[in-house]
């Protein structure tokens, strides 16, 4: 199969006149989301998938594609102006870049940030048009066994780096894999934790438990702590621009921050902290003058950008090529092609080439299209932090009500979207994370039908779960992966303990 | 913490009292059940004895040390009272009166002074989105007791 020619009949049937209004709607919308603090693109996404009832698959993607991307754009803006990080990825850029705006060079803060976003998401485009194939490829041969393991390291990967407590990690995927449990068994028909409602029979639909947990718990934990909190915006003067130095200061950052960001996205490292951290840490060491740093360093928003766009493209060569999503977001973008029937994995570019090369080459559209909505049009974008709180809080809510309610016109489902709104509460104030239960919940299901599958190939030999030499190397990455915190936790504690 | 336990038992609990169907299966649908419910209940005991040890919940948004305020109840309960109000109302007023009623209530919570801007502005803003579900994107909303309007 040629990649390159699929990718230009990706652009023939991405270049139409609807999709790219979709794709424009999805920059324009993902941008939004992004600059207001407290929505991020999972959120965003989960609100929008009541369209795919109605809206056929390649639009609904090729939207769903440019919000994860225009969310990128958007958190930028956020942090660097109001210091305040849309999403967990522009934490670091909020170090660096508000410490800019405050010396007056916000406009070459946003201007690094936008550029360097639009460089790392190209490269990182291009190298996930060319490797996922690659991949789907080999992982045809990939066993139930295999997936069985596959599955499990990305629960722990997820669990055990996301949040400071591993615990609390897992807890949340063990209540996402109960989550995932209620309904019907799919081999046997056997009802499980439906205590006799019919609803619960069909199972806990996925759209309404991501919505609430996302908006519903967020908008009650707010209201939980609500003081009369200001937005302190950071007035910008002058255009988006850099100096020639700013260009070369910012460009090798670009670079080490793409070539940090995608392959940490597609191995599940537990989303974007983890690269955009890294890549500040190393520019500050290659830095010539880090005294800079912590004083608003241009290296330091320039490479965590990068390495941002760049994860987030690199997240979607597992969820394309295995099926199997390393972020929140992609996992909402997961139960998006569920919708569809269509189920990514090894087959997904045999039986769905098309659609997929038409969401690749509207990537390479949309990061465009960002960069050019982004620059000049900055100021609008934060106009938009105008929008007065209570009213942005009432829209979210009453948006997903209106999609828990839609999906089946059940009141089963808002009676469960409030209760998960109420476990999405808790979570945030008792500090645990919510990933781990949105894959528990996606992924938990399967898991079990692969788990199930692998047993009936052996006849029941439990050793078949580890038998190829596939699944022992994943068991041996599972238990660094679980292992690796304890030991560095201990390890600084012995140096402390030296020291003390 | 205690509930998360709670969680588990009844895991436990409804899966051992299922009866199997008759035929037989190479794995039994009590198996993922059986050992999620003694994973929970593994991490809840574990999760426990941290907290005794002094690894308290820091909330999401706080770094560890800072303080912890006291919850505003107030807020709290009238956006779950608003939420309430949309499952109630749903199927007996109609779409349009559930979500502006929702939709008000949470503009009263956070606190917003002009109320009547709000509950105009908010039955405005369902209104339109009502209709453009309704008629351009094909999703059926009960029309309620404003049916024929």
């Amino acid at each position: 199969m040629n990649s390159f020619n699929s990718l230009i009949d990706g652009f023939a049937s991405a270049l139409t006149l609807s999709n790219l209004g979709f794709g424009l709607l999805g920059t324009f919308l993902g941008t939004l989301v992004g600059v207001l603090p407290g929505i991020g693109p999972a959120l965003a996404i989960a609100l929008l998938l009541p369209i795919t009832y109605t809206v056929s698959p390649a639009s609904a993607l090729i939207m769903f594609a440019a919000i994860y991307y225009g969310a990128m754009y958007g958190g930028s803006t956020t942090s660097i102006l109001l210091n305040t990080p849309g999403e967990s990825g522009s934490v670091i850029t909020a170090l660096e870049g508000n410490k800019m705006a405050r010396n007056g060079r916000a406009g070459a803060a946003l201007a690094t940030a936008a550029i360097g976003s639009f460089v790392a998401g190209t490269i990182a485009t291009l190298i996930l048009a060319f490797t996922a194939p690659t991949i789907a490829d080999l992982a045809i041969k990939v066993g139930a066994a295999d997936y069985v393991a596959l599955m499990l390291v990305a629960f722990t990967t997820v669990s055990s780096l996301l949040g400071a407590s591993q615990i609390r990690g897992f807890i949340s995927l063990a209540v996402g894999l109960v989550l995932g449990l209620v309904g019907a068994d799919l081999q046997s028909g056997l009802s499980r934790l439906t205590f006799g409602n019919q609803a619960a029979v069909e199972g806990i639909e996925t759209v309404p438990v991501i919505v609430s947990i996302f908006a519903l718990g967020e908008a009650l934990y707010i209201a939980s702590r609500f003081k009369e909190l200001g937005w302190n915006i950071i007035p910008m003067k002058g255009k988006a621009l850099m100096t020639r130095d700013d260009w070369k200061r910012s460009w090798k950052p670009w670079l080490r921050g793409t070539a940090l960001g995608f392959p940490l996205g597609v191995i599940p490292a537990g989303g974007s902290e983890v690269p955009t951290f890294l890549s500040y840490s190393v520019e500050k060491k290659l830095s010539k003058n880090p005294e800079e740093f912590g004083h608003g360093a241009i290296e330091g928003v320039a490479g965590p950008e990068a390495a941002n766009n760049a994860n987030a493209a690199g997240a979607l060569v597992p969820l394309l090529a295995l099926g199997l999503p390393t972020s929140a977001t992609a996992a909402v973008i997961l139960v998006a092609f569920q919708t569809y029937q269509i189920q990514p994995g090894p087959t997904l570019f045999l039986t769905n080439g098309a659609l997929i090369w038409t969401l690749i080459a509207s990537l390479f559209i949309g990061n465009t299209l960002l960069l050019v909505l982004n620059l000049p049009l900055v100021r609008v974008w934060v106009q938009l932090l105008k929008v007065p709180r209570p009213y942005l809080f009432a829209g979210i809510v009453t948006f997903a009500m209106l999609g828990a309610y839609a999906l089946n016109t059940s009141t089963f489902d808002v009676q469960v979207a409030i209760a998960i709104g109420i476990v999405g509460f808790l979570f945030r104030r008792f500090g645990m994370p919510i990933t781990p239960l949105i894959l528990g919940l996606i992924l938990g299901p399967n898991l079990e039908l692969q788990f199930r599958r692998a047993l009936q190939i052996s006849a029941g030999d439990y050793g078949t779960l580890w038998a190829s030499p596939l699944s022992k190397v994943l068991y041996a990455v599972l238990l660094l992966a679980l292992f690796t915190p304890i030991i560095t936790r201990v390890m600084k504690k012995v140096r402390k303990d030296a020291h003390a | 913490m205690g509930s998360l336990f709670l969680l588990g038992l009844i895991v436990f609990w409804d899966t051992a009292r299922t009866e199997l169907p008759a035929f037989n299966l190479t794995v039994s649908p009590k198996v993922f059940p059986f050992a999620i419910a003694i994973l929970l209940m593994g991490l809840s005991a574990l999760l426990f004895i941290n907290v005794l040890r002094g690894d308290t919940a820091v909330p999401e948004g706080l770094e560890a040390g800072d303080p912890v305020e006291k919850s505003d109840y107030k807020t709290f309960a009238l956006v779950l009272a608003s939420l309430f109000a949309f499952l109630l109302l749903i199927e007996r007023a109609g779409f349009i009166i559930a979500a502006s009623i929702t939709f008000f209530g949470i503009t009263v919570a956070f606190d917003n002074k002009k109320h009547l801007r709000a509950a105009v502005f908010g039955t405005i803003f369902i209104t339109v989105i009502y209709f453009s579900f309704t008629h351009f994107l094909h999703v059926q909303l009960p029309a309620g007791i404003l049916k024929g309007i």
